[in-house]
């Protein structure tokens, strides 16, 4: 250890770590701590709270229609995730491979939708995919289309726009990775004859391997947590759990049951990264 | 011959995935900037005629003034407040050795992995009981939470490069230790400082999905009143408005590109 400038006392260390530590206490895990008490409260929560029940989860588990809101919400998360790894591996590549000079422009472009309200983001949507918008005027202008069609309010649009808002997470994630591997290893495989689908293949493609899990988790993690989306692109035909629970908690004051289905998806979350971890252990065994 | 087919196949086809995602992640930001300056009251692409008649629709709307200012606000003394409670955690986690740092580090970066539909209920319960719902403070604290790991991220790294040596030398010339810190430690961090600051303001500046369940009538942030507008209509005065936030938005990036570079806002 190199001597210090102040000499460190346990007092200096509890003044610097006690700020934060009170703010996340009070603000970040009391809230998540009480909402999962919420979720067992007997009335719906918002005026009284008391009791226990388990009255939340079952109205949730032994209702098909929910059930089935929350096999499509966690099919919206797995497309998204899957099309963020496909598209956003080559760009996180060659991200991590581009000198840094040229990678100045495509950072900021990759983090600009980071950083961006996501409403803003999701309006812009709104105004490409709408009626008279970018994608009918091309379709209309090449002939495609006869007339302008809504293209919002459908599945593929809700994923386009999931897709979009998160695999700035995906393509960063892959970067951090693929810079740490040496393009030495590149190199050796083409010198082994090995052409550049088969490095990809059998190289790259396991390295990177940590990188696109972390990336497939967090994009998973938000897309099924997604309610802005569902709102303004989905429209009343597209069903997430994350525009019910808005609605549970804004519109029919229901708060308990809000609280239960915001603890589904979170254990929803938590189950599908155990498992995806538990499987890449299990290849990484066998090699 | 057959290798290289596959090879160019795969440099080709990696070319237009990288133009397609560049394009997609840029697009919405184009788009909604170049419909705001449309001259009639639909939004279309391409817009018909060029007018700043939106623009100066929005800054005489007294709600969306108003929720502008709430926004600067709330993000200014968001950005002050988590900056002096990152930096004091990046701090400890820099310099000290105590039993728990690891689980400290991952405590302070923990809000990046909460859903915001989950947080922003979970403060709703807790602010209805405490009587903060319906202020300025509520949203405040939420603001402060989210930003905090941003701070403590960017501070870790410019503590990381920091030259420790640099210190030792000004207190071997027998600078007293506070004479160390404002001369010596903190201009040397003063881009890495800088640059979390805003970035906390444009964390704040810019949040929605735990900011609408914090909201009411006067305290509506500029997000959530865009939220709610674009519910409702999805006019070129809505895309004057997030142009507005575009343009905010741009600078923090630009301001941090210059600071600190690109290469560690990730």
């Amino acid at each position: 250890m190199q001597s210090t400038p102040a000499k460190p006392g346990r007092g200096h260390l509890l003044l610097l770590i006690s700020p934060l530590l009170a703010v996340l206490i009070a603000f970040l895990v009391l809230p998540l701590v009480w909402l999962f008490r919420a979720s067992f409260y007997a009335g719906e929560g918002f005026v009284e709270r008391s009791g226990f029940s388990l009255a939340h989860y079952q109205h949730f588990l032994f209702d098909g229609y929910y059930l089935s809101v929350l096999v499509e919400t966690l099919l919206y998360g797995v497309v998204t995730a899957i099309v963020c790894a496909v598209i956003g591996f080559p760009v996180g590549y060659s991200l991590a491979r581009l000198p840094p000079q040229r990678r100045r422009w495509r950072m900021i472009i990759v983090i600009l939708p980071l950083t961006l309200s996501l409403v803003v983001v999701v309006f812009g949507w709104v105004a490409i995919l709408g009626r008279s918008g970018l994608v009918n005027s091309i379709l209309v202008a090449s002939g495609l289309f006869d007339s302008p069609h809504t293209l919002l309010f459908n599945k593929t649009a809700v994923i386009i726009v999931l897709v979009q808002q998160t695999i700035p997470f995906m393509i960063l994630s892959v970067m951090s990775v693929v810079a740490q591997i040496d393009p030495v290893l590149e190199h050796a495989a083409a010198n082994l004859r090995a052409n550049r689908f088969v490095t990809f293949a059998r190289v790259i493609i396991p390295l990177a391997a940590p990188g696109l899990m972390a990336g497939f988790v967090l994009v998973f993690v938000i897309a099924i947590s997604a309610f802005i989306t569902p709102m303004l692109v989905g429209g009343s035909r597209i069903r997430m759990i994350g525009s019910f629970i808005y609605e549970q908690m804004m519109s029919s004051m229901n708060w308990s049951f809000g609280a239960a289905m915001a603890f589904i998806i979170l254990g929803a979350g938590l189950l599908f990264t155990a498992l995806l971890n538990a499987l890449a252990a299990r290849r990484f065994v066998r090699r | 011959m057959r290798k290289d087919l596959i090879d160019r196949i795969m440099s080709v086809a990696g070319l237009v995935v990288r133009v397609c995602v560049y394009v997609m992640l840029a697009l919405p930001a184009v788009i909604v900037i170049v419909s705001s300056f449309a001259a009639d009251n639909v939004l279309s692409f391409p817009p018909t005629g060029f007018s700043l008649r939106w623009y100066k629709s929005a800054f005489a709307n007294e709600e969306f003034m108003a929720s502008l200012w709430t926004s600067t606000y709330i993000g200014i003394l968001a950005s002050c407040l988590s900056l002096g409670i990152g930096f004091a955690a990046a701090f400890a986690i820099d310099r000290y050795e105590f039993p728990g740092r690891a689980a400290f580090q991952a405590l302070a970066l923990s809000p990046l992995i909460v859903p915001g539909i989950v947080l922003g209920i979970g403060l709703l319960y807790l602010f209805a009981w405490t009587g903060l719902n319906q202020t300025l403070a509520g949203i405040l604290f939420a603001h402060v939470v989210l930003a905090i790991p941003y701070v403590v991220r960017t501070v870790l790294a410019s503590l990381s490069l920091f030259d420790r040596r640099l210190e030792e030398a000004a207190m071997n010339l027998r600078a007293p230790p506070w004479v160390v810190l404002r001369r010596v430690t903190f201009p040397m961090l003063l881009p890495g400082i800088l640059s979390a600051a805003v970035f906390a303001f444009v964390v704040s500046f810019g949040n929605v999905t735990v900011t609408a369940f914090l909201t009411y009538d006067d305290t509506v942030t500029l997000p959530v009143r865009l939220f709610s507008y674009v519910q409702q209509s999805s006019g070129p005065f809505v895309a004057a408005i997030s142009s507005i936030m575009i343009a905010v938005t741009l600078i923090v990036i630009l301001v941090i590109e210059k600071l600190i570079g690109a290469e560690r806002l990730a």
